[in-house]
């Protein structure tokens, strides 16, 4: 009892400390300017020339920064490995989120293609609209979660089909930075016509890329879901 | 008089205060709960309110999307800086695997003790 006082007390006292300290230090946040000459002002003088995509982040994403996006990637392949290594066994566990629903039983297997297929637009419309890899990645995964809450035990993903794919795409995403090598001049650089700006066939690599991550973030995604789902043991 | 809300200026100090706000909300929840998965969630509210302050400060009044549209036919200054949202995209995805990861630990740690609270942890030896 007399323990839990004393962490009450120590708790007030460091939210006072911090919220004293923050409103000193609010006309420093308060009296911010963005600078009149940035990164992104330049990236986007030289995007009509070097990438056509006729959306800047996504060129950002993939073409300027895309190392950034090769190492997160890779973070996020090895959290899924570390949550498999813990969670294992997953073949015998019961899926305990499961609705008996009828009305989603049977709207689910309409709905699943049509997710599909809009995650796939998202993702292949990725440097031309807002979206891209992760976006329409996490909306295919979502398909496979409605998939899970309606069918319950029934439906099972084959974990087989889902590591190969996530391997085969970030090895056509090294690939393509290999290429770019070979080809032209550095890593992941770009070593296809640019096309014209605002129609689909355009941006160079960039389409490739994005299109590479979204199927590795849906297989990685699907794979967390189907790990976190079937969570309760068999006794 | 609403024009007057509209300034750059304004929006910044509204952002500014809302994400230290948030900030604060999820200190609370990481000081005083003592149940694991709460305090992992307050994390993420945290991480959630350095989005909203990144984003935020890099958005201008009369500045748009750095994306072509039908209105906007030509990449130029009038744009927001597209490296900020890069970077917090990045950001968000590291987030969640991290977040999932914790929470697999978590779920792990349950399973072989049994306990999810704080106060209670005592696998490295009693307090003395």
């Amino acid at each position: 009892m007399n323990l839990k006082k004393e962490i009450r007390v120590s708790t007030l006292f460091i939210s006072l400390i911090v919220s004293i300290m923050t409103i000193l230090l609010l006309p420093i946040f308060l009296d911010f300017n963005l600078a009149s000459n940035s990164l992104g002002d330049s990236l986007l003088n030289i995007n009509e020339i070097e990438t056509n995509s006729a959306n800047g982040v996504t060129s950002v994403v993939t073409y300027f920064r895309g190392f950034d996006t090769l190492g997160e990637v890779t973070i996020l392949f090895l959290s899924i490995f570390g949550i498999g290594l813990g969670l294992d066994g997953y073949r015998d566990k019961l899926n305990i989120f499961a609705y008996e629903n009828r009305l989603l039983k049977s709207s689910v297997d309409i709905l699943f293609p049509l997710i599909i297929l809009f995650g796939f637009y998202i993702i292949i419309h990725g440097h031309l609209s807002p979206g891209g890899g992760f976006q329409g990645g996490v909306i295919i995964a979502s398909a496979f979660l409605l998939m899970f809450l309606a069918k319950g035990d029934e439906f099972s993903l084959n974990h087989k089909i889902i590591s190969i794919t996530e391997a085969l795409s970030g090895a056509g995403f090294i690939l393509i930075g290999i290429l770019g090598v070979l080809l032209v001049d550095r890593f992941l650089g770009n070593f296809l016509p640019l096309g014209t700006i605002k129609e689909l066939f355009s941006g160079g690599v960039i389409p490739l890329i994005y299109i590479f991550v979204g199927i590795k973030v849906s297989a990685e995604i699907t794979a967390l879901v189907e790990y976190f789902i079937r969570i309760k043991d068999v006794r | 008089m609403l024009d007057s809300f509209n300034q750059t200026q304004f929006l910044h100090s509204v952002i500014t205060i809302g994400s230290l706000l948030i900030f604060a909300i999820g200190l609370v929840g990481v000081l005083i709960k003592k149940n694991l998965f709460k305090i992992f969630l307050s994390f993420a509210i945290i991480e959630s309110s350095l989005f909203i302050y990144f984003i935020g400060m890099h958005f201008e009044v009369e500045k748009v999307a750095p994306m072509l549209t039908d209105k906007v036919t030509k990449f130029s200054t009038n744009m927001t800086d597209p490296v900020p949202q890069a970077m917090i995209l990045t950001t968000i995805v590291i987030g969640i695997a991290v977040l999932a990861l914790a929470l697999s630990f978590i779920i792990n740690y349950f399973k072989l003790t049994n306990n999810m609270r704080v106060d209670d942890m005592n696998e490295l030896g009693d307090e003395k």
